[in-house]
């Protein structure tokens, strides 16, 4: 939602000419003296691996309702007590948080590192037509208002993705795609690509463009050296910092988006929990959230309080390694 | 937040009070979100059109009025209400419009608090011809806000101007399709309907095409309100920006996506509305904590707040009120066409399963009722001695494994979905479907789509099982239920169900003249019906709680939108 | 440079067309049915055949979009399919008004807090106040707004009673400062950390040191010298951030009751309301477009050595 607006903050990063390991090394000892970006980075780590490894964390079923305990307080069975049909809110967590794990996750790698670095190394290296066409593409995609775009798909697209994946499982033989909740996730990752990809692919260009004029690559592809190449070795390594910086901004938004998708019931399929359905069921959609959080606290807070530690971490995060990639600004 | 859940739903909450509708007609019953939580919905108490009543005295709406000395006008009253996509009563399709037009315009008859047609700007009329003419003798002396006379002329010119093709009402087939001519009018096929006759200023003569004995009931409906042909044709489309009507009020203010204010209409035939102002809140927002703050005076009860305001020592307690309950049954349909649902062992099993009390007491408060047949309590030909599917997990799984689909593996892939533009998609849904996955070890998806698509699905009869909508009542007749849900081929059903016995049964019960045999037809076609597990039958709508504040008196809450502001006062006007 | 602005706004429409297309695909091919969803319970395919007819909808899509476009030139975005009779100028219209002033008032916080409190930090950098202000602002940002705004009305309209739950009345009423709070507040953080890092920037420059050796006072250096070259890059990123906060309001103005374009353009997409959907699009659409445009503009002035091309 609004966090989208923090990844326009991308810093401004300066062509350097340390090579790729070395660098890296430097910085992530730089990282270590930052107490903040770590205990971030801590928190991040707990966050994603209960995520990672809900099936092992869960002390119950998600999806398993008990009607005879609802909406009890936290005791020694049930960790944050139980929502109104009976199910676990701890196990409902976790298995939230991964939902939203794979949601970031997934979207980090096919729109910022897939597309975007991939689009942005094509068009900063090879300018001219192709550079117009990707920039006028990413040009419309991002023209769309986000959240708008977000919605309209979710809301005419997915119903037929999921569609067509039941019937190919029906026909293949393969199965768990749709009730792994797979086909959604794809679905959003899809929709939320356009958050991702364009400001990744105009950072890299920026970068590409400034670097294929240095001196060294001139000095490579002097020697002969293939395109690919260069590109690999000496222009990949000097855009992945401030990649890594504009990511773990967009993380949280990502995550908050993805969050605020399941709240209006158009993200993950039910059962599967998420932390916005779980806000949402808390809430009961339609009131102050006074009523619940008189009476069940755990049940709102519980959700709420990952979310906001996933965004708080991601910026924090992504202010330490701009600082550590960019100690100019210092 | 409050508003996205119900937006969608609300469209179908209306109704239609299609009511009225003579078995010749196929569509009928309104089919409305479930969402069982009682919402902080953006109207907060749904007016739904629904019942006209023909036996009088069925269900008396509840007046809730307080001795707090006479009636006395002035003051205002504040809702929270979402934008009427139309004013203009010919198209109303929903009660959201139907819930502002019925207190600017009025036609011939209208329903009083009791659901009974009552005289409006007829002051009598008389059945002739067997049920086929109806002359209606207008009320002397009666004018639009305007000033202007009404007269019979423009009855005929109002009726006329509904059914024409450019006008492009979505019912006026269903409301005067009766009416002879009225059908080649809309058709295109001829200027005007010739079963409409002035015979002089104040009498009207109206001719239908059979003795229809809802016809009166049909004309109850805003496509038969009258409207003002100089206003209507002054102003193209905007004309309902500044109505003229012959209701108790007149729109003094209307600002799209803001308000809506009404203010008396000095030019009312009868007794001047008490209320200085009307105001319709359309923008929205928290309704409860605004009700809190005092900045509105009705609000419904979500299931969250229920606890807190049932509470003896919360302050709110005391302006707690009943809304009385709507004729409607909650249900999960199946697609009896469609495996596994086409072997009636598997519908069972999966009805015996599920313990329905249970759920009501720990999910829903008891809100809702535990429904084993389909047709209401207190609604005609309800069967008390109905024992349905009760729970039975014995049963349940010895039918399941006796059925073609007893094998997991080989089992067809169950969906059962449901519409949902907000949140979760329904308690009840997940924790039936959990509970056959747990007792049964049926796995059953949830697939959870907005309204547009879920709508366009189920209209083709597209869905293998489905969840999440309710079916009200639309006219207080089992037909309603019964003929329209079930009868081999018709629109309103859904899932293909078909019985040649029941089929047998509702053609006959159509023609059967007497209440007492038609009803017992019913029951015998409403328990096959439920015996052979058409339906997952789930919960009976009971009254509903809402907060209205105490200087309100003698608001109705009735399950059709009737003229009802008019009546209403409060203690500190003036 | 002239000759690039001039492509660029050449470019401008054509990029507005390739949008409508897009969701004239998306409008056509994706399941739902505005007119089902008009009908309801009253479907039956008669009904919907004839206003199906009078909404235009059974011309092929290309002869609806091509319909569109000719109309939307002249400044006729069409009539809601859902408001019957209204036009689209006639509901977005005032929407869009109320949407901008609470956007202007969650800006104007967002900017009297986080600009300040970016310079402040940065200048206390290296003591505990630098990193107390950004994990403060941070904080908040991370807030969800489900959270942020109920425990807003609670605490100031039901516990305190200082202003009323919900409602517009307008620029100058009270009822817009919880929802303004509501969206600003979380935006602090953004322009805190950019005004810092900008800051900082600036007091390693040559200037500054020669201002300071020049005697003049620390007022004068931070004001005149510090402060202003500082604000630069943070105008370049206003027109942007503006741009994307109607997007961001839309939840808030459902929890407030804000008469904007929140409600509406959730609404409109669930009813399949195209025509509105449409426009909507587009005015976010070139909204962005001009807020990219202007902030290229805005880099050749501050920076004339960047030269654009």
């Amino acid at each position: 939602m609004t966090a989208d607006s923090l990844d326009q903050k991308a810093p401004q990063p300066r062509a350097r000419s340390l090579k790729g390991r070395s660098h890296f090394r430097l910085a992530f000892a730089r990282l270590r003296r930052k107490k903040l970006g770590m205990a971030a980075m801590t928190v991040l780590s707990l966050i994603y691996l209960a995520g990672i490894f809900a099936p092992v964390l869960e002390t119950h079923g998600y999806s398993d309702t008990n009607l005879l305990k609802t909406q009890e307080g936290p005791d020694t069975e049930n960790f944050l007590g139980t929502d109104r049909l009976g199910r676990d809110t701890y196990t409902r967590l976790i298995w939230g948080i991964q939902t939203t794990v794979i949601v970031t996750v997934a979207t980090l790698l096919t729109g910022a590192l897939l597309l975007g670095l991939t689009l942005g190394l094509i068009a900063g290296y090879m300018r001219g037509a192709v550079d117009s066409v990707i920039a006028r593409v990413g040009e419309v995609v991002s023209a769309f208002p986000d959240i708008l775009l977000i919605i309209l798909l979710a809301a005419t697209v997915r119903p037929r993705v999921l569609n067509w994946a039941r019937s190919v499982e029906d026909g293949t033989g393969i199965s768990g795609l749709v009730s792994s909740g797979f086909v959604d996730f794809v679905v959003i990752g899809i929709a939320l690509l356009p958050l991702s990809w364009f400001g990744t692919m105009r950072l890299v260009r920026g970068q590409v463009l400034q670097l294929r004029n240095a001196d060294y690559v001139e000095a490579a592809r002097a020697m002969g050296m293939s395109t690919p190449r260069i590109l690999f070795r000496h222009v990949l390594p000097n855009v992945i910092s401030p990649l890594i910086v504009t990511v773990s901004f967009g993380m949280g938004a990502v995550a908050g988006t993805e969050i605020a998708l399941s709240f209006f019931g158009l993200g993950v399929q039910p059962p599967r929990p998420s932390l916005g359905i779980m806000i949402a069921e808390a809430t009961g959609r339609g009131s102050t959230a006074t009523s619940v959080l008189t009476q069940h606290p755990e049940q709102l807070l519980a959700p709420i309080a990952v979310v906001w530690l996933l965004i708080f971490s991601w910026n924090i995060l992504g202010d330490a390694l701009t600082d550590v990639f960019n100690p100019r600004s210092r | 937040m409050t508003g996205i859940g119900k937006l969608m739903h609300k469209s179908l909450f209306l109704g239609a009070a299609a009511a009225v509708m003579a078995a010749a007609v196929a569509c009928g019953g309104s089919e409305s979100s479930a969402d069982p939580v009682v919402s902080a919905s953006p109207t907060p108490v749904p007016t739904r059109a629904s019942a006209p009543q023909i036996a009088p005295g069925l269900q008396d709406s509840t007046p809730l009025s307080g001795d707090n000395g006479g009636p006395r006008a002035g003051g205002r009253f504040t809702l929270v209400y979402s934008d009427p996509p139309t004013l203009d009563p010919h198209l109303v399709v929903d009660g959201t419009s139907f819930g502002v037009v019925v207190e600017l315009f009025s036609g011939l008859v209208s329903l009083d608090k009791s659901l009974r047609i009552v005289p409006e700007l007829a002051e009598s009329w008389e059945v002739l011809e067997g049920g086929t003419v109806y002359k209606f003798r207008l009320r002397p002396g009666i004018k639009f806000s305007n000033g202007d006379p009404v007269t019979a002329q423009d009855f005929k010119w109002s009726l006329e101007r509904a059914g024409r093709p450019e006008t492009a009402s979505a019912v006026a087939e269903t409301y005067l399709g009766d009416i002879v001519g009225m059908q080649d009018l809309i058709d295109g096929d001829a200027g005007e309907a010739s079963g409409i006759q002035v015979i002089d200023e104040r009498n009207l003569r109206i001719t239908i095409d059979a003795p229809k004995a809802y016809f009166l009931a049909k004309m109850t409906y805003p496509t038969a309100y009258v409207l003002n042909r100089k206003n209507v044709e002054s102003g193209g489309n905007g004309w309902t920006d500044s109505p003229v009507g012959t209701g108790a009020f007149t729109l003094s203010e209307y600002r799209v996506g803001q308000r809506i204010r009404l203010a008396r209409n000095e030019n009312y035939w009868g007794r001047q509305a008490y209320l200085d102002e009307v105001f319709f809140n359309l923008s929205g927002g928290v309704s409860m904590a605004m009700y809190e703050n005092d900045e509105i005076d009705i609000t419904g009860v979500g299931l969250a707040d229920l606890d807190r305001v049932n509470d003896p020592s919360e302050p709110l307690n005391r302006d707690l009120v009943d809304t009385p309950a709507q004729f409607g049954v909650q249900y999960i349909g199946f697609n009896v066409d469609k495996p596994p649902f086409d072997d009636p062992k598997f519908r069972q099993a999966l009805n015996l399963a599920v313990d329905k009390e249970l759920i009501s007491s720990q999910v829903f408060a008891d809100l809702f009722e535990p429904a084993f047949g389909i047709i209401p309590p207190d609604f005609p030909g309800f069967d008390p001695d109905l024992v349905g599917l009760r729970y039975d997990l014995d049963r349940a799984k010895q039918l399941l494994s006796e059925s073609r689909y007893a094998d997991a593996a080989s089992r067809p892939r169950i969906v059962v979905t449901v519409p949902g533009s907000g949140g979760s998609p329904g308690l009840d849904v997940e924790v039936i479907a959990d509970l056959w996955r747990q007792e049964l070890g049926v796995n059953v998806e949830i697939q959870q789509v907005e309204w547009a698509t879920y709508l366009q699905d189920l209209n083709r009869k597209r869905l293998q099982a489905w969840g999440g909508v309710a079916w009200q009542a639309d006219y207080p007749d089992p037909q309603d239920f019964i003929d329209i849900l079930f009868y081999s081929d018709t629109q309103g059903n859904r899932g293909n169900y078909s019985n040649a016995r029941v089929d047998e049964l509702i053609v006959q019960a159509r023609t059967e003249q007497d209440i007492q045999e038609r009803i017992k037809l019913y029951r015998e076609a409403e328990q096959i019906i439920v015996e052979e597990a058409a339906w997952l039958p789930l919960w009976f709508d009971t009254e509903r709680k809402a907060l209205l504040k105490q200087r309100v008196q003698d608001y109705t809450f009735s399950q059709i939108a009737i003229p009802k502001f008019k009546d209403v006062w409060v203690t500190d006007a003036g | 440079m002239l000759a690039y602005m001039v492509r660029r706004l050449m470019w401008t429409p054509v990029l507005l067309l390739i949008v409508s297309i897009i969701v004239f695909v998306l409008g056509t091919y994706g399941p739902g049915d505005p007119v089902e969803v008009r009908l309801g319970q009253n479907y039956t395919p008669q009904a919907a055949e004839r206003l199906r007819e009078q909404l235009g909808l059974n011309d092929s899509p290309a002869v609806q979009w091509g319909r569109y476009v000719w109309d939307a030139i002249r400044g006729d975005f069409g009539d809601s399919y859902v408001f019957q009779g209204r036009s689209v100028g006639e509901i977005l219209g005032p929407r869009l008004w109320v949407s901008a002033q609470l956007n202007i008032a969650a800006f104007t916080i967002t900017l009297i807090f986080g600009v300040p409190l970016g310079f402040y930090a940065a200048k206390r950098q290296g003591t505990w106040r630098d990193p107390a202000v950004v994990l403060t602002s941070l904080a908040l940002f991370a807030l969800p707004v489900f959270i942020i705004a109920p425990f807003l009305i609670w605490l100031f309209a039901l516990q305190l009673d200082w202003v009323p739950v919900s409602g517009w009345g307008g620029f100058f009423d009270k009822r817009i400062i919880l929802p303004a709070a509501t969206i600003g507040v979380p935006g602090i953080a953004v322009f805190t950390r950019l005004m810092r890092a900008s800051t900082l920037d600036v007091l390693g420059q040559e200037y500054i040191r020669t201002a300071r050796s020049k005697g003049l006072s620390e007022m004068v250096v931070n004001y005149r010298h510090i402060a202003r070259n500082a604000l630069i890059p943070i105008m370049t990123i206003l027109g942007f951030t503006f741009a994307g906060l109607f997007a961001g309001s839309l939840i808030t103005e459902l929890i407030y009751g804000i008469p904007g374009v929140g409600r509406i353009s959730l609404d409109s997409i669930f009813a399949r309301d195209f025509p509105v959907i449409t426009a909507l699009v587009l005015i976010g659409a070139t909204m962005l477009v001009f807020a990219n445009l202007l902030i290229d503009f805005a880099y050749t002035i501050v920076d004339p050595r960047i030269r654009l091309q």
